[in-house]
């Protein structure tokens, strides 16, 4: 067998696998390639063992950050958002507010307390904030309707700077609730929260604090909704009221 | 898996293999950083051809020789930490810390086509790909690199005449 070169060699090694297996074959009667190739083994062990353990550290914030924006949604997306944005149910007026509040009756339970929670939790979520991305709309729209057991709409906050990110089903005391995500370009985020709330009486949108976090808050028909976000007063307002408009075809 | 998920889990593999060709840690997470956003403004570009993490490695490596032309990453090693994950290198392991300073100064494309294969575990039609190199020039410049490795971590006795190392 006519001697291959390093380059011939190398070239097996990494090939196919058929590729290696020839060249396991030739090591066999050859004690000189055998060393050379346990010698490129053990360059390559060396390799791994000087710098694998990058690989099992956990990313640096910034790279989580920098895949936390999703490329901008597409104009074609939101025309469809308008679309279904009107189908969303009625509302009237009336409520007290310590039930939502988490101070009253309804305690941890309440619709904003549970809405806070949610946007606490996905909120900091670079990579999973959602199961269902924008990209995915009308898929998420049928299936958060489903679960949530009504015809949900998306409404489109573009107006304010808001774009969707995507969705996802959480458990509620009352059954499924939907949460939608939104974010604007500073990568500030905002979640819209829909659970079941029925035999309770409608209400206006009605407004509070609990630290950081800001929501409003509405029920309409059988749903509670609550926008939440760490957004100054007067801007979660005006995004919240132009959900509430849409949702209830205002 | 969505497309972010994919690049996710490209990262860990991007940022092992951009230290061990930098050298350097800020400058490791700067170039994949660099990367990722480009893929991101990209990424209606990508149209799955071939896997991702290709595509992601053929960023890296064109982020990291634009950075080379403008002379930003200038190598330098520079109190780089290394810690030997074995003691007590017998015979059978290289000695780690030589091999990082042996693979310091071997020229970057050198370098840049051997932590692909030896490290990344791509073959070697995969890597040309990436390089954008016929396989034959790849597998010359695995040859070389792979020689010149030997040679500077003392392991460079006529071919297949070393023996083990004597009692």
């Amino acid at each position: 067998m006519p001697e291959l070169d390093d380059a011939a060699l190398l070239a097996l090694r990494h090939g196919s696998a058929a590729d290696k297996a020839r060249l396991e074959r030739m090591a066999e009667g050859d004690p000189a390639l055998r060393e050379r190739l346990a010698e490129w083994d053990r360059q390559d062990a060396a390799l791994h063992a000087l710098y694998d353990p990058v690989a099992e550290e956990p990313l640096p914030e910034r790279l989580t950050a920098a895949l936390a924006r999703p490329a901008a949604p597409s104009p074609r997306m939101w025309r469809f958002a308008a679309m279904l944005a009107p189908l969303a149910v009625g509302i009237a007026l009336g409520w007290g507010a310590a039930h939502w509040t988490g101070d009253g009756a309804g305690g941890a339970d309440s619709l904003l307390a549970s809405a806070i929670r949610a946007h606490d939790t996905y909120v900091v979520e670079v990579v999973h904030p959602v199961e269902v991305p924008a990209s995915d709309e009308a898929h998420m729209t049928k299936w958060l309707s489903k679960r949530v057991g009504q015809q949900l709409a998306v409404p489109d906050l573009t107006a304010n700077g808001f774009h969707l990110v995507g969705g996802r089903v959480l458990p509620d005391t009352r059954g499924a609730a939907a949460l939608m995500m939104y974010e604007d370009d500073q990568g500030q985020r905002l979640t819209l929260y829909i659970a079941p709330e029925p035999r309770q009486p409608e209400t206006a949108l009605r407004f509070a604090d609990k630290g950081p976090t800001r929501g409003v808050w509405w029920v309409e028909g059988d749903l509670g909704c609550a926008v939440v976000g760490d957004l100054p007063k007067d801007r979660l307002k005006a995004v919240a009221t132009l959900a509430y408009d849409q949702l209830t075809g205002a | 898996m969505t497309f972010l998920d994919e690049i996710e889990a490209c990262l860990p593999s991007l940022r092992r293999y951009a230290f061990a060709l930098l050298r350097n840690r800020d400058a490791a997470d700067d170039l994949v950083q660099d990367t990722l956003e480009r893929a991101l403004s990209r990424r209606h570009l990508w149209r799955g051809e071939g896997p991702l993490r290709a595509w992601l490695f053929r960023i890296l490596l064109n982020r990291f020789r634009d950075d080379r032309r403008r002379g930003r990453a200038s190598l330098t090693v520079v109190g780089v930490m290394v810690e030997p994950a074995v003691s007590g290198g017998q015979d059978e392991r290289l000695d780690l810390r030589e091999v990082h300073e042996a693979m310091g100064r071997l020229p970057a494309d050198q370098r840049a086509a051997l932590l692909l294969v030896g490290l990344e575990g791509m073959s070697l039609a995969e890597a040309a790909r990436i390089l954008e190199l016929p396989e034959g020039t790849l597998a010359s410049r695995l040859g070389r690199a792979r020689a010149e490795l030997r040679t500077m971590t003392g392991r460079s006795g006529p071919r297949g005449e070393r023996k083990a190392a004597e009692p």
